[in-house]
């Protein structure tokens, strides 16, 4: 099945649950990414029991710092 | 109020533009704008909201220019180091432009402090580097009812949303809580291309702009991203609040602004 | 035969201004009409009479005549449309 990716089109296996495909895509510091699939938010401890479906679309949002102050 | 010839000199190329023109650069001069953190972020959108002609900005940030933000912080120059950095940066803002007023809070932005701050302002830019301060500007401009910009820029990596009161997803509903200590890296620890600031602050004083002046489209229910090592933008779209935000949810647990922890910059990546 | 005479709400001379500031000024005056009334710009021959009526007429504002001055400038009369 086909699924999409951070806007990338990647064909995985049937049954690939969310937290295998955020292990196969080598997520950093996966517990603090928040995942959104087909425009919903996971939470992270649903992430074992969600199984992906052809055409699902799933996206990674990082923290992110920067500027400067502290 | 009338635009004087020097204005309409100065700011003819706001005002040919269709979307903008006399009223939205009135408009401009008439916005009040607050830039927490006067750094990498905090200095091309204090310095483009200056030269914009937005007519009351307040920049906040308790540190001092030190050489290692020079790479990156353009506002700042080498005979600035040592001084404060809210200082150098109003110098540079009103050396752009006069017309404009900047007021400068030279002290650490808090729990106690920052409602009544951000009170007196249209839109608050978050340019600020940890989390603690990005939290605690997100809840209380949910608290305040204030749009606000938010961004984050790390190596090669930028990203930028906007929260406008009522509209879309407020930063807690995309990050929920504080990472812990040393979870994340930061700039300091990690790196950052100075030109990411450049970009991204950019970005924030486009956002600013066309929030003022009602121009086209905001980034409210969406996160930009940039990564300058492809060159390529993606405009994520972000889930609405689903209701259970703590601060912008439909049963708030978070009624108090709290001070987090900063964390220490011991991480060795 | 002798042009209508058209009356103008508002006059705006932009004889001692060069391009863009010609278009800049008529767009400052005229944001402070109300649609549908007239402005007059007095303006020099070459650039500004090719660029003032057509970048009017590219935000949507209706050029109406444009008469030559005995003293060489013109008179551009455009109504506001739109707010």
């Amino acid at each position: 099945m086909f699924i999409t990716v951070a806007g990338e089109k990647k064909e995985v296996k049937d049954g690939l649950l969310l937290k295998e495909l955020i292990e196969q895509e080598k997520v950093q510091t996966p517990q603090y990414v928040t995942v959104s699939l087909n425009d919903e938010f996971i939470e992270t401890a649903d992430r074992d029991q969600v199984v992906l479906k052809d055409g699902d679309t799933v996206e990674f949002l990082y923290f992110m710092g920067g500027g400067a102050w502290h | 109020m009338a635009l004087s010839d020097e204005q309409i000199e100065r700011y003819s190329r706001h005002i040919l533009l269709k979307e903008i023109g006399a009223k939205g650069q009135k408009k401009l001069l008439e916005a009040k704008v607050l830039v927490i953190g006067a750094g990498g972020l905090g200095c091309p959108v204090g310095l483009y909201l200056a030269a914009a002609g937005v007519g009351t900005i307040g920049v906040a940030d308790a540190d001092t220019v030190d050489l290692s933000n020079l790479q990156r912080q353009i506002a700042h120059t080498t005979a600035d180091i040592g001084k404060p950095k809210v200082q150098s940066l109003k110098e540079s803002m009103e050396a752009i432009n006069p017309d404009v007023t900047v007021h400068a809070y030279q002290k650490f932005i808090d729990s106690s402090n920052i409602r009544e701050l951000i009170r007196e302002y249209d839109f608050i830019v978050d340019g600020t580097d940890n989390f603690a301060a990005k939290f605690l500007i997100n809840d209380a401009c949910v608290m305040e009812k204030k749009p606000f910009s938010h961004a984050g820029i790390l190596r090669f990596q930028g990203q930028l949303m906007t929260y406008i009161p009522g509209q879309g997803p407020c930063y807690r509903c995309v990050f929920k809580d504080m990472p812990p200590k040393d979870a994340i890296p930061t700039c300091r620890q990690a790196g950052v291309i100075g030109a990411m600031a450049g970009v991204i602050g950019s970005l924030q004083a486009m956002e600013t702009v066309k929030f003022i002046t009602g121009t086209g489209t905001l980034l409210v229910g969406q996160l930009l991203t940039y990564d300058g090592i492809n060159q390529s933008f993606r405009k994520i779209k972000l889930p609405p609040c689903d209701g259970k935000c703590a601060i912008c949810g439909e049963h708030p647990t978070i009624t108090e602004l709290r001070d987090y922890e900063q964390p220490a910059c011991e991480l060795r990546l | 035969m002798a042009a209508e005479e058209i009356r103008a709400d508002e006059t705006v001379d932009v004889t001692h201004l060069v391009c863009p500031n010609t278009f800049v000024k008529t767009k400052v005056v005229l944001d402070g009409l109300d649609e549908g009334q007239i402005l007059a710009v007095r303006l020099n021959d070459g650039e500004p009479v090719q660029n003032v009526p057509r970048s009017l007429k590219e935000e949507g504002h209706e050029v109406l005549r444009l008469d030559p001055n005995d003293d060489g400038t013109f008179t551009l009369y455009v109504k506001k449309v739109g707010d």
